[in-house]
């Protein structure tokens, strides 16, 4: 990837984590990166239409009731963020998906979306994952988050 | 006036950040259901007296779009205003959606403000 492909893409992951979950983060070196414990969550949304390709957001478990209750504007300890964690983190990668479509490509192209899915993920997984060419590392409130995209022209 | 309003949208979180969102905007609802999906969501309207609809695009089962199409070929259904909800931000898709009957759009994530404007609009408050 470009670097300007690759700063669009961390200012959007950022912007949306600050606007939607009041979390600020920041773009990371991958070799700085290191997994938060052994338990991960991830979730995946594909797109096709004028692009096909697809999007991983891969987010320590930990994190996923932070994201949950600040989303929701709830104390963390309030009984529905433990329910809605998982689908915190969809809803997280549906509106990074929706905006990276638009600010990469354009605004006239229209594309369908998957429903988003989780699955809880190992650190070897993990590790995986950060190693492919189209992931990038950040650092949210603490958590290292990685981001993967693909795109096929 | 209080609304009855029905949000259709598979994700829990987003159903209730826009419960939130509407007392956050000061809109004066009545009662609120929630419907997963498309399906369930017409199934609630075909029931239920609902004032304004809130709905996502893709959902399981049935979509936002079908339920759109679907309601729009059923007499007293295709009177309800329909304010689509998503992080889709394609001009093209807006357009479409607005030709098939849709009120307004609103992009996630939104605000209160965005949500009270848009519902002032359609309810003419």
């Amino acid at each position: 990837m470009d670097t300007e492909r690759v700063e669009l893409i961390e200012n959007v992951f950022c912007d949306v984590f600050e606007n939607l979950a009041f979390m600020f983060g920041e773009p990371t070196g991958k070799d700085e990166l290191e997994a938060n414990g052994n338990e991960h969550t991830l979730a995946h949304i594909s797109f096709k239409g004028a692009r096909t390709g697809e999007i991983v957001l891969i987010a320590p478990d930990d994190m996923c009731p932070e994201i949950a209750a600040n989303v929701l504007g709830v104390d963390p300890d309030d009984e529905q963020v433990g329910e809605l964690a998982g689908d915190a983190l969809k809803e997280m990668i549906n509106i990074i998906c929706g905006r990276l479509l638009t600010d990469l490509e354009s605004k006239d192209l229209v594309f369908d979306l998957s429903v988003p899915e989780i699955k809880n993920i190992k650190s070897e997984e993990w590790s995986v994952w950060l190693k492919k060419e189209g992931s990038l590392g950040f650092i949210v409130d603490e958590y290292p988050v990685i981001l993967y995209l693909q795109m096929e022209d | 006036m209080a609304y009855n309003i029905l949000v259709v949208d598979d994700s829990a979180v987003v159903r209730a950040v826009i419960k939130k969102t509407l007392t956050l905007a000061g809109i004066d609802v009545g009662q609120i259901f929630n419907a997963e999906n498309g399906q369930v969501g017409l199934d609630i309207a075909s029931t239920e007296w609902i004032d304004l609809i809130f709905a996502d695009i893709n959902m399981p089962i049935m979509g936002g779009i079908e339920m759109v199409e679907r309601m729009s070929e059923e007499g007293l259904l295709s009177t309800i205003p329909i304010i689509i909800v998503s992080t889709e931000g394609s001009a093209t898709r807006i357009a479409e959606l607005k030709k098939k009957g849709v009120a307004a759009y609103v992009r996630k994530p939104f605000t209160p403000e965005s949500i009270r404007e848009v519902v002032s609009q359609i309810m003419g408050d």
